[in-house]
């Protein structure tokens, strides 16, 4: 029973790692509807850049992500502007460009760090705290209340300011949208840079968690896709949840099933959703219906 | 009067004449071949090319003419390969029919992951291909039986035409080009055909193509098998060729299932003899980049592949072949 | 006489909106019907319903005596349904003649057949000499005919045109009138969206009107364009019916 639990905790916890770093693609999925392939590396130079810091200025991750953070935003705005705002209307070569920049990323890592593997673990990662009665790693709890604490505020982001408003509307219907005056294309850019900021959030917070590769961006790209398939596009809430759920699926078959399969079960995620509830839990327009088409 | 006699209407061109004319520009191709036979290391490369270009022309299919961007086609690729090595080791079955059953069962998968996941519209459809790589390459490291895990198969050298076996380089380079020249071919027939037509309706307007009396799903599913039978075939001659099969070199997106992509792109999405022109370009590039830079750079030559490709979807989206198609008719003037 | 097509008591709903409210009428072989009304009177809508872009969410949509509900628009199209959009949809990517292709690979499965039929069509239709231009370099009454004859291509029985005319010059207009009139005289039933009430009365037998979803007048277009109702819907209560 205590296993049970523990199975629990564990994929309550993976699934706050999941929410946290989905909850960026999800805006983006939801307002500029494209698709970013390359968010998985900007969580991954996130985590390298937070490394930077702590290896070459003792800054502790969970200072510099206050760095980390606005820096990810340039970039964000930057490849918005320069990659993706030209390709508004071709689905195809967005898929080709994000891909592209992912291959770039991941391999300009590569060429910079010659592959040398290096981790904040140690110093991070060894303090553990008490859950009712189970054990858990600090840096994990933190990244769990950290995805609560931020899809909170972005919640209350998108109700109560004006900017947040803004995108809800564009999320609904572009075309109104900018009928009643709002800028879209400042408002992808602005989204973007948001998501990709988030990803730098949960980049510095998953940086003594995991032992940095320049591969680790696979990793979760596809479990954010599976995240924001099933809470539905656009909803910070489908996306917090669906972190959860894909945690928790991903830490009961990692254990009862086997663990070499969790790339099966994001693919099963894909299927059953579509079939069940194209819409996933809380999305306004599903993943069968995201006719790339009006993306104008 | 009959609407062909209409005045001003041209007759078809003949799909003889369509099939010359490729042959011809694929016998251009061949060029290379005939005069580099002696150098082995450019054989190898052209090899290479010729394969490539195949797998590409192979991609186009469902990815060029349908619209729809597979990422999965690595799969196909890795169960061609495995099931040739697996059928010449274990059942002494020679390649030249090993290849059959291969691209069969690589159809069958085609269409078995194909039809829950072509009711996703674009890049969804992508996402959810890629997913099926990533579960694959984590099944092939797992079944040692068959694919023999994460150390893979060797196939040894036993030279031999019906082993599919050659000592000289420039036999595989022609094994590869006749491969190529077939598959642009049947591209050449199935842009004519009907369900090239609807492909490519599919591809433009799928509520247009559905009012016009096509079986979006049907269609879908018809241009997926012929492209993973051919891509399956790739995959048993790529085994070999190589002799070595392991989950890395055969899932790896950026160098198989992207790969595929990225020269159709380069050459041109949609088009015929794109995928020939993206191949003779991307491999002897990606084969210089890794000479010059592979040594001091660690993945070097994917930082290009990967910037090529983010300029290429920016400013060469209709690849080579399409610049020059609508550099021609600027030129003509509007007819 | 048994009806050719016959709507019984359809309506759509979508969510809180009601489109297209409990509509009936039949339609004859050979019958040119016109289907007026103001914007969003759910006359598109029921096309969908026809066409089989939607399902209806009560009522049934009767196709010489079979209940077509729940086929979806290529079997309908192969039943010999054609229709084209009130936003034309031309296929990128093709030409021209490989649009109209498309439509006629519906009857003919070979590529020279396929061909033939096509270039019939666009003769039919005034394309010809545009044929090998790209559908993307189509001028808007060039892509309303390309609309028409990927429809034609399909050999329909019935042919749904939804605001076929919109855009068109006077020239135009009078030639798609004829077209449809020299295809009327071979047997091919229309049933026709549109707003240009003189044209509505220059080629409509009957003439349907939907106001809100539901249909509020009937007959020839005399009759229906000075029915009061009618005039309301449209106009507003100060002003007569004109066109």
């Amino acid at each position: 029973m205590e296993t049970f639990f523990n199975i629990l905790l564990s994929g309550i916890l993976l699934g706050g790692i999941y929410s946290l770093v989905s909850i960026g693609l999800n805006l983006i999925f939801g307002v500029v509807r494209i698709v970013n392939f390359a968010q998985g590396e900007l969580v991954m130079l996130a985590m390298y850049a937070t490394f930077f810091c702590f290896a070459k200025f003792g800054i502790g991750p969970y200072f510099a992500v206050f760095l980390v953070a606005p820096l990810m935003f340039l970039l964000g705005l930057a490849v918005q502007r320069l990659v993706l705002q030209p390709l508004q209307n071709e689905p195809m070569m967005q898929v080709f460009a994000t891909f592209g920049l992912l291959i770039l990323f991941e391999n300009s890592v590569l060429a910079i760090t010659r592959g040398e593997g290096y981790s904040l673990a140690g110093t991070y990662s060894r303090a553990v705290i008490d859950v009712f009665g189970l054990k858990a790693s600090v840096s994990r709890v933190i990244v769990f209340l950290a995805a609560t604490g931020i899809a909170l505020a972005l919640m209350l982001f998108l109700q109560r300011t004006m900017a947040g408003k803004a995108i809800r509307a564009v999320i609904q219907d572009r075309q109104s949208a900018r009928l009643m005056g709002i800028n879209v294309s400042r408002t992808y850019l602005l989204t973007f840079a948001l998501g990709t900021a988030l990803a730098g959030v949960a980049g510095a917070l998953l940086a003594p968690i995991y032992t940095l590769s320049p591969y680790i961006g696979g990793n979760f790209i596809l479990a954010a896709f599976a995240v924001v398939v099933l809470g539905g596009l656009g909803s910070v809430p489908g996306a917090y949840i669906g972190g959860l759920m894909v945690g928790l699926m991903e830490s009961f078959a990692g254990y009862y099933v086997d663990p070499a399969l969790k790339q099966a079960i994001w693919f099963i995620i894909f299927v059953v959703v579509l079939v069940v509830r194209p819409s996933g839990l809380m999305g306004q327009a599903g993943a069968e219906e995201v006719g790339l088409r009006e993306q104008n | 009067m009959t609407p062909a006699q209409h005045e001003g209407a041209s007759p078809p061109q003949s799909l003889g004449a369509a099939m010359l004319k490729y042959a011809g520009l694929l016998l251009l191709a061949a060029l290379p071949l005939a005069l580099l036979w002696n150098n082995s290391s450019w054989v190898g490369i052209l090899a290479t090319a010729y394969l490539f270009a195949a797998l590409a022309a192979a991609w186009n299919i469902i990815g060029g003419f349908g619209g729809q961007f597979s990422l999965g086609h690595g799969v196909f690729f890795a169960i061609g390969a495995y099931t040739v090595a697996r059928f010449y080791l274990d059942l002494g079955v020679t390649p030249w029919l090993g290849i059959f059953p291969a691209a069969a069962l690589a159809t069958i998968v085609a269409l078995l992951i194909s039809w829950p996941t072509f009711r996703l519209r674009g890049p969804f459809f992508a996402i959810a291909t890629m997913a099926i790589n990533e579960a694959c390459f984590a099944l092939a490291n797992y079944s040692d039986a068959i694919t023999g895990g994460p150390r893979g198969i060797l196939i040894p050298f036993r030279a031999g035409l019906s082993n599919m076996i050659f000592i000289e380089r420039w036999k595989y380079a022609l094994l590869m080009f006749a491969f190529m020249a077939i598959v642009v071919l049947i591209t050449v027939w199935l842009r004519r055909a009907r369900l090239g037509h609807y492909l490519m309706a599919i591809r433009a307007d799928e509520d247009a193509a559905s009012a016009a009396g096509i079986d979006v799903l049907k269609a879908k599913l018809q241009g997926m098998a012929l492209s993973a039978f051919l891509t399956g075939i790739g995959g048993g001659l790529f085994a070999m060729y190589i002799r070595v099969l392991d989950p890395p070199s055969l899932f790896t997106l950026p160098d198989i299932g992207v790969k595929f992509a990225l020269i159709a792109l380069i050459g041109g999405i949609g088009t015929i003899i794109g995928p020939v022109i993206g191949a003779l370009l991307i491999v002897p590039l990606e084969n210089f980049l890794r000479g010059w830079l592979g040594g001091d750079i660690p993945g070097g030559h994917l930082i290009i592949l990967g910037a090529i490709l983010v300029i290429a979807s920016l400013f060469l989206k209709r690849g080579v072949v399409g610049a020059l198609i609508a550099a021609n008719r600027r030129v003509r003037g509007r007819r | 006489m048994t009806s050719f097509l016959r709507v019984e008591q359809a309506s759509r709903r979508f969510a809180g909106l009601l489109a297209v409210d409990s509509v009936s009428f039949a339609m004859n072989r050979g019958e040119i019907l016109s289907l007026i009304g103001p914007n969003g009177a759910g006359k598109t809508t029921l096309f969908n319903l026809i066409s089989g872009q939607l399902k209806p969410t009560t009522g049934a949509i009767i196709l010489r005596e079979d209940l077509i509900n729940n086929l979806p628009p290529h079997a309908r199209a192969q039943r010999g349904i054609g229709r084209t959009f009130q936003i034309a949809k031309p296929l990128i990517g093709l030409t021209a003649r490989e649009n109209v292709m498309v439509g006629a690979f519906l009857r003919h499965a070979g590529h020279d057949a396929a061909y033939a039929a096509a270039a019939g069509v666009l003769a039919e239709v005034g394309l010809e000499a545009r044929a090998e231009v790209p559908a993307g370099e189509l001028t808007l009454s060039e892509r309303r005919r390309l609309e028409v004859a990927r429809a034609l291509a399909l050999e329909p029985e019935l042919i749904l045109l939804d605001e076929v005319m919109a855009g068109l010059n006077a020239t135009e207009i009078t030639q798609v009138i004829e077209l449809i009139h020299r295809l009327n005289a071979r047997g091919m039933t229309f049933l026709v969206i549109e707003h240009n009430l003189k044209v509505v009365r220059a080629f409509s037998q009957r003439v349907i009107v939907l106001d809100h979803g539901a249909k509020i007048a009937e007959g020839t277009a005399a009759d229906v364009l000075s029915d009061p109702q009618v005039v309301r819907a449209y106009l507003g209560k100060k002003h007569g019916a004109h066109a």
